[in-house]
């Protein structure tokens, strides 16, 4: 019982404490404001870590009507989800407290930043497609505050074209859900909830109705406009956990509608399949290319996103289980090292206000540890071995040889790698430029300035995650691995 | 599953450890006289010390995967070299070497995945029988199976043929080694090559052993490397970028060597010809760069004709140079000797086995490798003359940057102690070489193919010096008739060492560069950026035809239909007009309210005057006045 309540109080507690923040926001007090929001994060992560240490077990604690019941469900999945997601937030967290100093009202951001940890929680601990569909749609509304932040005119046009972008998204989720909804009993996460009498066109449209909405999210061609609008204007922790976080709700709506409710073997070998692949690895390519074009800093690696999250979804798309396994680690890897990334755009932001990649020649004599930070995550992301980005990738590409996906199966890897080519085109110079700006740079000033303690550790944090993760990547390997095999065998 | 690291340390892979340690060791003792004053020292050695351990877990990787592992870390820390001086040459150079360096290992990886996916593992020790049985097998998703072996091969070997310094993609070297402090450039050169080339041998003689048809292919590429080198080092006037070339050259000549491997399905004398010019190259290039980083520290430059007779008067660095060019030269009684002498001999040898065969078709092209060889070992001996006679023989500005002592201590040690190595090993080749030898053969050959043939050869015979002799002659003419003739200029009554070589002839500058960098992305970034736009498009246009917000009525009608029609008419003219003409100080107001209101006031005053008194007693007045004029006409 104590489990059930556990899991339900998991994610209350910080909408409940988030609401609680704006209630009592009117004393302007700071200080009380970080230890709150500090403590709101401590707590929850001791109860995520409590709560999956307790094991599997499902709970309905809510019922619309009979058709919809509220579910909640600790599996496998959610345990990955819901921990990465924790974590993230919680250094994300303590980063943001030093960024937003200073600016006006950081305790509406701080307020919707707890109120999307508990829905996000949620997410991960939905326990049919009714309830995660509720949560996803409560996390876009919870989230478009952190874009309009600076309430700029930009960033209020940001947040528009977000909007428009995720209920467009969301809006083909539920036609999709409306055509599962006959064709499944219940929508419930099984492995295969469709029933006999499903009717096959109508199960692969609705897929591809899932694939294109969740894509939206998850930032996938032709739905990802929002990631590079909405970025460059969201103050650095919102975009971290936007770009880390958010897009991989979008993935996990993806498993959970495709893997858990469709089922991937009735999928593959279907055009579904073939779409994609296709729109997977073209966003892989479109977005390191623009990414390589691209000269503002944020805008860049908002692309590098649009472009990395697709080589999750390309896993996702071999619908075996070592592709699901692949696409489970790179989702970790990647939501590791791009927060790593943007934290270092924040920094450099914050303690510069340089925003343009040309800008930063020269300031790895001045800030080295953000640079040394930021060169480890690069190199994870371009897939240098042993780092982080190299295992997932290379599980990818294996996972990718070893199914029988036709031409897919060698051009996957290939656009793989010529996308970590430009990854390195795009990432490297900036490390290279800023540790070798060449004889004639004069620094500006002579000694170090690097971050705050508070936003220097976050960094180092996820920046060590990216290579540790990668070099210590065998148990969480194997969780996946075992993952994938027990959902699909 | 990844996450293991295998290591295995054969006879041949220590001795190539050792030797970098060796480079490595000399390299250091000149460092501290090299690098007086410099700065960035820390970050320097920091770097040397992490590519030392990267380059020792090259040569002791078990597996692939290992390999790949260190070769990457090590393309990266060797990065920090080119790029440590900083000058303007030395970051582009440095920005080509990652260039490179990252397309060579990420080809390197698709070649492992395909490897991988084909073998299931990767054990360097597995990967000969692997092969044999994935030939053998049937099924799978494979395609060709030859063809997909091929590919995994060619793909690996661009990887390493990319760091070893390899036609097409040679261009790094020349534009890293003179940019690049002296000792690293002898790093660079004596072993982060060789860490390629050590590839190379693994992809040749464990994956595809003793294929003839690969070997060909690996056979031209040397030739052209080979040849292409010697050309533009017989040309260029830097004494660091004439090393540099003549690297690639030399690389050329073990890449030949190592195609002539499986050409003749791993015969001894290949493999030791292609072992020996390895390790010969290694101690050449270590004394050679010393060499010119001891001219470099006393006259700060590199150009021939700057320090032209700075070593009249330093016999020792003369002869440390002077065995060094000679040895590479191929001249009897030192090392080159000995490596050339095999890698000829094993062309030669089997010229002879097709002549046997009756295959005379194929002879044609050995025979214009051989001369190629010849021709470029003559080259080999010019552009070595041209730098020995101009630094240690001609009169020159050189000679007034000669103090007391050119080296330290520390330096005489590491570059003479260095250049004693090569007479020691050209005079005792069937003690040190041979050892070599059969370690190279127990690594490279399966144990059955092993002959060991070497210990035969006679090295003075006169057929094997008649090759070395045709080499010389070839060397000498070159420089009196074309170094001496062609490439100097007289100038103010002195004549001066010219690059002959067009700017533009420069395979990086005139098509890596302008297709790689510009041309390509620009059409694949314009593809990307439609794609990228597609959606907004669409949305936007949506938004302004289908869910355009209904322009409302305006709900109180501001003057008349006619006013209303005349005044929007002015405000589209005026919005024209303002976007042209008025550009400076556009006109704000609305034409439309303003025909209204006067309409309105037009109305208001007519109103008024048809109801007041003076215009009835004016309108009363007027019809008087009409009824009187009709009564008096």
């Amino acid at each position: 019982m104590e489990k059930e309540i556990l899991m339900q109080i998991q994610v209350l507690f910080p909408v409940v404490a988030g609401c609680l923040l704006f209630i009592f926001s009117r004393r302007e007090n700071k200080k009380v404001q970080t230890k709150y929001v500090t403590a709101v994060l401590l707590a929850e992560t001791v109860l995520v870590a409590v709560s999956m240490f307790m094991g599997k077990t499902t709970v309905e604690s809510f019922c619309l009507t009979p058709e919809i019941r509220l579910i909640l469900c600790n599996d496998g999945l959610s345990a990955i989800f819901c921990i990465l997601v924790t974590l993230v937030w919680l250094f994300v967290g303590i980063y943001s407290f030093c960024y937003l100093k200073g600016t006006r009202k950081p305790v509406m951001f701080y307020g919707f930043y707890l109120i999307a940890l508990g829905v996000l929680q949620g997410i991960g601990l939905a326990g049919n497609l009714v309830s995660f569909y509720l949560f996803y749609e409560w996390m876009t509304l919870m989230t478009v505050p952190f874009v309009f932040y600076t309430r700029t005119k930009e960033s209020v046009r940001a947040a528009r074209k977000y909007l428009f972008y995720s209920v467009t998204g969301a809006t083909l989720v539920l036609a999709a859900i409306f055509l599962l909804a006959g064709n499944t009993d219940g929508l419930r996460f099984t492995g295969s909830a469709l029933n006999e009498a499903a009717n096959r066109t109508e199960v692969l449209v609705a897929a591809a109705l899932l694939i294109l909405g969740f894509g939206t999210k998850a930032g996938m061609f032709p739905m990802h406009g929002w990631l590079p609008t909405a970025h460059p204007v969201a103050p650095a922790p919102a975009s971290a956990v936007l770009s880390g976080v958010i897009t991989k709700a979008g993935v996990l709506g993806l498993i959970r509608s495709l893997y858990y409710v469709i089922g991937a073997d009735y999928l593959s070998g279907t055009p579904i399949q073939i779409m994609f692949f296709g729109l997977s690895l073209l966003t892989v390519f479109m977005g390191s290319m623009l990414a390589y074009k691209e000269k503002i800093l944020k805008k860049r690696l908002a692309y590098s996103t649009v472009s990395q999250v697709s080589y999750i979804l390309f896993g996702l798309a071999l619908f075996t289980p070592a592709g699901l396994a692949a696409a489970l680690l790179h989702m970790v890897f990647h939501s590791v090292i791009k927060n790593a990334l943007f934290l270092f755009a924040g920094t450099v932001i914050h303690e510069t206000g340089e925003e343009r990649v040309d800008g930063l020649r020269g300031l790895g004599k001045e800030m080295p540890v953000t640079f040394w930070c930021f060169t480890f995550a690069a190199l994870s992301l371009v897939g240098i071995p042993p780092m982080a980005g190299f295992v997932s990738k290379w599980y990818l590409a294996k996972g990718a040889l070893s199914a029988s996906a036709g031409v897919f199966s060698y051009l996957g890897p290939a656009v793989l790698l010529l996308s970590a080519l430009l990854t390195a085109g795009y990432l490297l110079p900036i490390t290279a430029d800023g540790f070798f700006p060449g004889r004639d740079y004069v620094m500006a000033t002579p000694e170090a300035r690097e971050g705050n303690v508070s936003m220097m550790v976050p960094l180092i944090v996820f920046a060590a995650a990216s290579v540790l993760l990668g070099v210590f990547s065998a148990p969480l390997y194997r969780f996946v691995t075992e993952l994938g095999l027990n959902l699909m065998f | 599953m990844i996450g293991t690291l295998h290591f295995s340390a054969e006879g041949f892979r220590v001795l190539y450890a050792l030797l970098a340690s060796f480079l490595w060791l000399m390299t250091s003792l000149f460092s501290k006289q090299y690098f007086y004053g410099h700065r960035n020292l820390k970050r320097y050695f920091v770097f040397c010390a992490a590519t030392f351990v990267a380059v020792l877990g090259v040569f002791f990787a078990g597996d692939l995967l290992t390999l790949f592992l260190f070769f990457e870390i090590m393309s990266f820390t060797s990065y920090v070299w080119v790029a440590q001086e900083e000058t303007e040459a030395a970051l582009r150079a440095s920005k080509t070497y990652l260039a490179i360096a990252v397309i060579g290992g990420l080809s390197m990886l698709m070649g492992l995945f395909l490897l991988e996916h084909a073998f299931g593992t990767l054990r360097i020790s597995e990967l000969r029988t692997s092969a044999e049985l994935f030939l053998a097998g049937k099924g799978g998703n494979f395609g060709n199976r030859s063809t997909y072996l091929y590919t995994a091969a060619a793909l690996l070997t661009v990887g390493f043929g990319a760091k070893a310094g390899v036609f097409p993609l040679h261009i790094w070297l020349p534009k890293a080694h003179p940019a690049a402090p002296a000792p690293a450039s002898a790093l660079l050169s004596g072993m982060l090559t060789k860490c390629g080339i050590f590839g190379m041998l693994l992809v040749n003689c464990y994956l595809l052993f003793a294929d003839a048809a690969w070997g060909k292919v690996i056979l031209i590429l040397g030739t052209v490397t080979m040849v292409l080198g010697a050309v533009s080092a017989v040309f260029s006037v830097d004494i660091k970028r004439t090393l540099a070339c003549s690297s690639v050259s030399q690389i050329g000549f073990i890449t030949l060597g190592i195609g002539m491997i499986n050409v003749m399905g791993g015969h001894g004398i290949a493999i030791q010809g292609t072992v020996y010019h390895m390790v010969n190259h290694s101690l050449l290039k270590l004394v050679l760069f010393l060499a010119a980083g001891v001219i470099y520290v006393n006259t700060h430059s590199l150009d021939l004709n700057e320090i032209r007779g700075y070593g009249r008067k330093h016999p020792f660095l003369g002869a440390a140079v002077a065995f060094g060019g000679l040895g590479l030269a191929g001249v009897p009684g030192l090392n080159g000797y000995i490596s050339k002498t095999l890698l000829h001999e094993s062309l030669v040898e089997h010229m002879e086995h097709l002549e046997k065969a009756g295959m005379y078709s194929e002879i044609g092209m050995f025979k214009t490798v051989e001369v190629l060889f010849l021709v470029s070992g003559g080259l080999t001996l010019a552009y070595m003359l041209k730098l020995f006679i101009a630094i240690f023989v001609e009169k020159g500005d050189g000679e007034k940057h000669t103090g007391k002592n050119s080296m330290t201590v520390l330096s005489g040690i590491a570059v003479c102690g260095s250049a004693l190595l090569l007479p020691v090993l050209g005079l005792t080749p069937n003690i040190i070489f041979a050892k070599i030898g059969n370690l190279a053969e127990a690594f490279l050959c399966p144990a059955e193919a092993v002959t060991g043939e070497a210990e035969s050869i006679r090295w003075l015979s006169a057929e094997n010096l008649k090759g070395a002799a045709i080499s010389v002659l070839i060397g000498i003419f070159v420089y009196l008739f074309v170094v001496r003739v062609f490439l100097m200029k007289k100038e103010n009554g002195r004549k001066l060492y010219v690059n002959r070589i067009p700017s533009w002839f420069d395979l990086e500058d005139t098509v890596y560069r302008p297709v790689i960098v510009q041309a390509l992305p620009f059409v694949l970034a314009f593809v990307c950026r439609v794609c990228d736009r597609l959606t907004d498009t669409v949305a936007g246009v949506l938004r302004m035809t289908v869910f355009a917000p209904r322009k409302r009525k305006m709900s109180i009608w501001v003057g008349t239909r006619l006013t209303h029609t005349l005044g929007t008419a002015m405000d589209a003219v005026i919005s024209v007009l303002n976007k042209t003409i008025f550009h400076n100080h556009p006109i704000s107001k609305s034409f439309v309210s303003v025909f209204a209101v006067s309409e309105l006031e037009a109305r208001k005053t007519f109103s008024l005057i048809t109801g007041s008194v003076s215009f009835g007693l004016l309108l009363a007045a007027t019809g008087l006045a009409i009824t009187l004029i009709y009564l008096l006409f």
